[in-house]
C-alpha cells in the first residue's frame, strides 16, 4: 500500500496490490494515468518506500541497496542517460556505478554499442541523438548492469513506429534470448499485446485483472462480423435486418455494419440474413477483441 | 570491496568528462574566483597604506583565508547543486539504483570534487602568490590532513542541504547566507574554546600557522588538533544524519523523480 502525504492529507497511490513475476517472465503493467503503475514500479526498485507492505526482487528486500544487484530500471524514457556524455561514456559510467570493473565495462559496452547498432554513434553525445536512439541507450544503460529483472516504464514513448517495433523486437529477446524477467509498464497497448505472454491491469491503485493475453482476450471475445456492402444499406433492408439481426449497427456511413450473433445463431445465419433483406456483400470479417478493448472494459467495468 | 573503487572510478571519470564538457563554465568559475581575489587585495592593500591592518595577520594571512574560503564554498555547495541538476536532468534515480548505495556514490562524488578542487586551488594559489609577491609554504604532509579536517566539517553541512535539495529542490538563497557565514568563520579568532568549535575557524588558523609561519604538525598543540579532529567528525556525522533523514522523506513522498 502506498500513501502520499500532502497538506490536503494522505493521497492513497496504491490500495493493497499483491503480485509475483516468475523467472523469465515477461509480464506487461496497465492502468490509465494516475492508476499506480509507476508508483508500483518505484517501489520494486526502492525509489519509493511503501507506506505498509514489502516488495521483494529475487529475494532481497527493495527497501536494500542491494536490490540494484537484482533489478534495473528504464524511467521516464531517455532522461534516464547523462546528455553530455557519449553513447559509450554513458554506458561505462553506468557498468562501473553498478560496481564492475573497467574492463568487464568495456566488455559490456562494445557488445551492447553493437547489439542496439550505436557504433557510428559511440562517440556522440546523447544530447546529438535522435530520440529512437536516446532511448535505445536508456535501454543499453539499463542492461549493461546485467542483472536478472528489468522494469521499463514507458519504453517506447516518443517513438516512430519502425523504432517502436525494433525496441519491442529487442524487448521480447531479453526474455527469450537471455532469461531475463522483464516487468514493463506502457499505454501503448500495442507494445504490451506485442511483447508481454502476461498482463496486470491497475485502476484506482488496486490490480483489477491479472491473467495471460490469450485468456483475457478470450474472455471478450464474441461472435461479432464486420459485413462491408457494396451499395450501402437501403432503409427497407435495414428495417428487415433488425428484426433478424437486433445486435446491429451500422459504420462507415452505412458502407459497413457490424453485427454481435447470438450464441444460437452461426455465420451461415447472418448469411442467410443479408441474402433476404437483398444486401450485395463484398466482404465479411470476424471481429476478434484487442488488448485495448480488453483493457477498457475491465478498467470501466472497475 | 573492489566494487566500491569501481564504482568511485567511474564517479570520478564522469567528473572529469564532464569538467571538460563545460569549459567555459569552469574557468569563468576559477576568473570569477581570483578577480573576488584581486579586489579584495587591492582593498587590503589601499587599507594597509592607511595604516589600518584589515585582515589582522597581514597579506600572507589573506590569502590563506581566502584559500580555505574557496574551498568551503565549493565543498557545501557543489553535492547540492549536483543533485539538483541530477533531479532535473533524470538521473537522480538511476544514481540511487547502485548497489554500493546512494550514500557511497554521493561521497564518492564529494571525495572527486575535493580533488578537482585541490588542483583548482593550487592554480589560484599559484596566482594570487604572483599577485601578492609573497612566498606561501607547502609542507604536503602537514597541509594535507589539516586542510581535509578543516574542510570536513564544510561538506557534513554539504551533505545536509544535499538533504534539503532533495526535498525543498530549490535552496540557492541558503547558499548566499553561508557563503558569508563563512566569510565570519574564517575570520574568527577561534581563542575561545566556542571558537573552536565552530567549522572552519580553527582549521584556518591552524592553516595560516603552517603557510606563513613554518610550523608542521608536530609543533601545533595536540589539543587544537584533536579539538579540529573533533569537530570535523561532529560536522560531518551531523551532516550524513541529516541528509539520511530528509533522504527518506523523499523516498516517502516521492520527491526524487521530482525538479
Amino acid at each position: 500500500m502506498k500513501d502520499y502525504p500532502t497538506r490536503k492529507g494522505p493521497v492513497r497511490a496504491l490500495a493493497g496490490i499483491s503480485f509475483r513475476v516468475g523467472e523469465g517472465e515477461i509480464v506487461g503493467l496497465l492502468g490509465a494515468n494516475g492508476a499506480g503503475k509507476t508508483t508500483a514500479i518505484k517501489i520494486l526498485c526502492g525509489l519509493l518506500r511503501p507506506t505498509s507492505g514489502r516488495a521483494e526482487v529475487g529475494g532481497v528486500p527493495s527497501s536494500r541497496p542491494e536490490v540494484a544487484r537484482q533489478v534495473a530500471a528504464l524511467l521516464e524514457g531517455s532522461r534516464n542517460v547523462y546528455w553530455r556524455l557519449s553513447v559509450e561514456e554513458n554506458l561505462r559510467f553506468f557498468a562501473g556505478l553498478q560496481g564492475l570493473s573497467p574492463r568487464e565495462a568495456r566488455r559490456r559496452t562494445a557488445e551492447l554499442v553493437a547489439r542496439f547498432g550505436l557504433q557510428e554513434k559511440r562517440r556522440t553525445t546523447a544530447n546529438l541523438l535522435s530520440q529512437g536512439m536516446k532511448q535505445k541507450l536508456a535501454l543499453a544503460c539499463a542492461l549493461v548492469k546485467e542483472t536478472p529483472v528489468l522494469l521499463l516504464d514507458e519504453p517506447t514513448l516518443g517513438l516512430d513506429v519502425e523504432t517502436s517495433h525494433e525496441l519491442r523486437g529487442m524487448i521480447r529477446m531479453l526474455a527469450s534470448g537471455e532469461g531475463k524477467t522483464v516487468l514493463l509498464s506502457s499505454h501503448d497497448m500495442g507494445v504490451v499485446e506485442d511483447t508481454c505472454r502476461r498482463v496486470i491491469i491497475l485502476a484506482r491503485g488496486r490490480v483489477v485483472a491479472d491473467d495471460s493475453v490469450p485468456s483475457l482476450l478470450a474472455l471478450f471475445r464474441t461472435t461479432a462480423y464486420r459485413v462491408s456492402l457494396r451499395d450501402g444499406l437501403s432503409a427497407e433492408a435495414r428495417a428487415r435486418l433488425v428484426e433478424r439481426l437486433p445486435a446491429l449497427r451500422t459504420l462507415d456511413a452505412e458502407r459497413a455494419l457490424e453485427v454481435e450473433l447470438p450464441p444460437e445463431k452461426d455465420v451461415y445465419a447472418l448469411m442467410d440474413a443479408l441474402r433476404e433483406a437483398g444486401v450485395a456483400v463484398e466482404g465479411v470479417t470476424r471481429v476478434e477483441p484487442d488488448l485495448e478493448d480488453v483493457f477498457l472494459r475491465i478498467v470501466r467495468g472497475a | 570491496m573492489m566494487r566500491y573503487f569501481w564504482t568511485f572510478q567511474a564517479v570520478l571519470v564522469r567528473f572529469l568528462i564532464e569538467l571538460k564538457r563545460y569549459p567555459l563554465n569552469t574557468l569563468s568559475s576559477l576568473a570569477t574566483l581570483y578577480i573576488v581575489f584581486l579586489l579584495l587585495f587591492a582593498g587590503a592593500r589601499y587599507a594597509q597604506g592607511l595604516g589600518v591592518n584589515l585582515f589582522g595577520e597581514g597579506l600572507e594571512g589573506l590569502v590563506v583565508g581566502y584559500l580555505v574560503w574557496t574551498f568551503a564554498i565549493i565543498a557545501y555547495s557543489d553535492l547540492s547543486w549536483e543533485l539538483m541538476r541530477e533531479a532535473q536532468q533524470g538521473t537522480l534515480e538511476q544514481l540511487y539504483m547502485s548497489p554500493q548505495g546512494f550514500r557511497f556514490v554521493s561521497a564518492s562524488w564529494i571525495v572527486s570534487s575535493f580533488l578537482v578542487s585541490l588542483f583548482w586551488v593550487a592554480v589560484l594559489l599559484g596566482l594570487m602568490m604572483l599577485t601578492t609577491g609573497r612566498v606561501l609554504r607547502f609542507p604536503v604532509g602537514t597541509l594535507l590532513p589539516l586542510l581535509l579536517l578543516t574542510v570536513a566539517p564544510v561538506y557534513g553541512i554539504g551533505f545536509a542541504m544535499a538533504g534539503l535539495a532533495l526535498v525543498y529542490k530549490r535552496i540557492q538563497a541558503f547558499f548566499q547566507i553561508l557563503q558569508f557565514l563563512f566569510v565570519a568563520l574564517v575570520a574568527l579568532p577561534a581563542d575561545a574554546p566556542w571558537g573552536k568549535a565552530l567549522p572552519l575557524a580553527l582549521g584556518t588558523r591552524l592553516l595560516r600557522r603552517v603557510m606563513v609561519d613554518g610550523e608542521t604538525l608536530a609543533t601545533l598543540p595536540a589539543v587544537d588538533l584533536l579539538a579540529l579532529a573533533g569537530t570535523a567528525a561532529f560536522y560531518l556525522f551531523l551532516g550524513l544524519g541529516v541528509f539520511r533523514a530528509f533522504e527518506g522523506i523523499a523516498k516517502d513522498r516521492g520527491l526524487l523523480a521530482h525538479y
